[in-house]
């Protein structure tokens, strides 16, 4: 329900493959890309029950620097987003409906950015 | 037969869509003080207490729209966030700052709503709920519709050091940033995540339909220093540039621009803040 | 038992229609007093009574109902002045004007504060809480009163030209008998001139009525852009303009002023160039 409203006509298929793919092609462009000191990966998840907040936090953190970003980093950044979702759903009813709000806005701007490079590109 | 009914039906709602709101009318000019005033009542009523009454200018002369909007997450249009009793006693909405502990400008923010009874106790519309004094006096500083209320703030000795604009506030909030006279927060610990400073963002023309009314400026630097990226984009401004269509027929209906420049920010009487430019032969 | 033997005359597919036009009927009845349902009769008669308006919330405490005459005021003053800068809705009771507001300084109390000097003369103060007298309250609240007023329609209209249906104010201001403020110390700001000053063609839907020549020159003189735009006039397209004469009528659009308070829609020489065009087309 969370990723269907969130699509903005872009298939996400969160997949082990996809997963692996990226990480290829992540390594391939000279390993980690330094962002004002914060690498990007896409193999970081919650470690730990309230590791969401820390990764959230993280995830969420990079909204300024967007135009900066590269697609593959945006991609990467959505799928972060899309994996918070499902621990922010466990939380109590006030705290997941200002955490989902919040991680809407930080999805949904990093889906922009990442729609209006690829129209850029066309 | 069917016939009368229907001319006398037509008629009749004809007559009745006159006692609807209607376009092609001026109303009032909302006051200096009153305007970006909301009225806040999710559950105010059923809890026995007068409506919120929430002032935008105390609070943008404190901190940016994004703090609220973004990290907080109210939204943007009244009685749609939800905000509860029990979300502001655990430290939500309202009760982010609202806590009797944090610190604004040095001064402790009072404590908004206290935590409500402890599960089991039957809580019931229309009950009234015993109250101190002093408590009931801290109840009424939000919930304050209709009630005469003295405000800690007085909006013209307030307004008096900033400069001046001519709709909205009277307060040109651009300027007042710009030249240091307030300095709205964007970070609350705790709270905000830590983002670093935005790169300057470029300006770009926006041309109206209308020929003849001068081309807008529309400067991304000026809404960034508020709202940061994530207040517009991508809820109220989804698509890529030039490909999201409006009108000042939309605009006026809240969207788009609207969604700020008809409540809290700048009302769209000020013509010439946006539209600035020379009119091109 | 009426309704009973014309719902049998119905058929079964009909019935629903009747208790429709019953609760459409009752709405109306209901709504039938108010200002919004009422339909707006000829000017009146005398013209010093044109453009009077009765300001009267809670005659039966306080100092009565308040007259107040624009003849008095738009000879002084600019309809942008009162109407943007000021904010006073175009409509009676609308505004929310209180003895509290005006000692604020806002509405009346923008120029009736006692120190603003106007034609090198002070201002009297309205709603003053120092002990005034009844005879100052009644210079306003005269509603029913006689021999209150200061000044008198004919003596001070005496030399202005007149038109069908009393002054001509456009000519009064060409002559220089009227010297329009348009701007406030304290309460207006200055902004830059709007310079689009088009003249647009308004056509009607009815081939026999000849197309109307709207001249923004001589509308933004007293009004500027605010007072019609957006709210009176959202955008639309001049050549299929979205409202009527009913609607004219009705006080919206064109007469949200003309017809209460700038010449009345019954002079239609006034916009429309000349009589209708009953020839085939």
């Amino acid at each position: 329900m969370f990723k269907e409203s969130m699509s903005k006509g872009s298939v996400l298929k969160p997949n082990v493959f996809m997963k692996g793919v990226l990480i290829v092609a992540l390594a391939g462009l000279g390993g980690v890309r330094a962002v004002g000191g914060s690498s990007i990966s896409a193999a970081e998840a919650p470690s730990a029950q309230g590791g969401w907040q820390a990764e959230f936090d993280d995830v969420c953190s990079k909204t300024q620097d967007a135009m900066s970003l590269s697609a593959e980093e945006l991609t990467v950044l959505i799928q972060r987003c899309d994996s918070l979702a499902p621990e922010i759903e466990k939380l109590d009813a006030t705290r997941k409906t200002v955490f989902m709000g919040r991680l809407k806005r930080c999805r949904g701007l990093y889906a922009y950015v990442l729609d209006s490079k690829k129209n850029e590109k066309k | 037969m069917r016939k009368a009914i229907l001319i006398a039906l037509t008629v009749t709602l004809i007559l009745c869509a006159q006692g609807l709101p209607q376009t092609g009318t001026k109303k009032r000019r909302p006051l200096p003080y009153e305007y970006g005033r909301v009225i806040i009542n999710n559950s105010s009523e059923q809890a026995d207490m007068p409506p919120v009454v929430f002032e935008h200018w105390i609070h943008r002369s404190k901190f940016t729209c994004r703090v609220c909007h973004v990290d907080i997450g109210f939204v943007m249009k009244a009685g749609a966030t939800g905000i509860t009793a029990t979300a502001n006693a655990q430290g939500f909405y309202c009760g982010t700052c609202h806590n009797g502990a944090m610190l604004v400008a040095g001064k402790t923010v009072f404590a908004s709503c206290p935590k409500p009874e402890a599960p089991g106790t039957p809580s019931q519309p229309g009950l009234t709920v015993r109250r101190s004094v002093a408590e009931a006096k801290r109840c009424a500083r939000c919930h304050s519709l209709g009630q005469d209320v003295a405000s800690d703030y007085d909006f013209f000795k307030f307004s008096e050091p900033l400069p001046k604009a001519r709709f909205g506030n009277g307060i040109d909030w651009e300027k007042a940033e710009e030249f240091g006279v307030i300095k709205p927060a964007s970070f609350l610990d705790g709270v905000s995540t830590l983002r670093k400073s935005m790169p300057v963002q470029k300006d770009f023309t926006l041309a109206p339909k209308v020929k003849g009314m001068p081309d807008i400026i529309f400067s991304h630097k000026k809404h960034t220093v508020w709202n940061g990226c994530e207040v517009c984009h991508p809820e109220i401004f989804a698509g890529k540039k030039g490909d999201t269509r409006y009108t000042m027929v939309d605009i006026s209906q809240g969207k788009f621009c609207g969604a700020c420049h008809t409540s809290v920010a700048f009302p769209l009487t000020e013509c010439q803040r946006c539209h600035s430019q020379p009119v091109q032969p | 038992m009426l309704m009973c033997s014309i719902q049998k005359r119905m058929r079964r597919s009909e019935r629903w229609l009747f208790p429709l036009v019953l609760a459409c009927a009752v709405f109306c009845l209901v709504n039938a007093s108010s200002a919004q349902m009422s339909i707006p009769g000829p000017p009146p008669q005398d013209p010093a009574d044109y453009g009077k308006v009765i300001l009267d919330t809670h005659s039966s405490t306080g100092p009565g109902g308040v007259v107040f005459d624009h003849w008095l005021h738009r000879s002084k003053f600019t309809c942008r002045l009162c109407h943007v800068d000021i904010g006073f809705a175009m409509r009676a009771n609308a505004t929310g004007i209180r003895a509290g507001t005006n000692r604020q300084g806002f509405h009346c109390g923008a120029c009736h504060n006692g120190k603003r000097t106007i034609d090198a003369k002070a201002v009297f103060a309205s709603c003053s809480s120092d002990g005034t007298t009844d005879k100052q309250c009644a210079r306003c609240h005269s509603l029913g009163k006689r021999g209150v007023r200061q000044y008198e329609y004919k003596a001070y209209t005496a030399k202005f030209p007149k038109g069908a249906y009393g002054i001509d104010w456009m000519a009064t201001e060409s002559a220089g008998q009227i010297k329009l403020t348009d701007f406030l110390e304290g309460v207006s700001e200055k902004e830059s001139a709007m310079k689009n000053k088009r003249d647009l063609s308004i056509t009607s839907r009815d081939s026999w009525v000849q197309p109307i020549t709207f001249s923004h020159e001589k509308h933004s003189l007293w009004g500027g852009c605010e007072l019609c735009h957006p709210e009176i006039f959202p955008p639309a397209r001049a050549e299929r303009p979205p409202y009527s004469m009913f609607a004219n009528i009705n006080g919206r659009f064109c007469g949200a002023c003309h017809g209460k308070v700038a010449f009345p829609l019954n002079n239609c020489s006034g916009c429309h160039p000349s009589g209708p065009d009953w020839e085939e087309h």
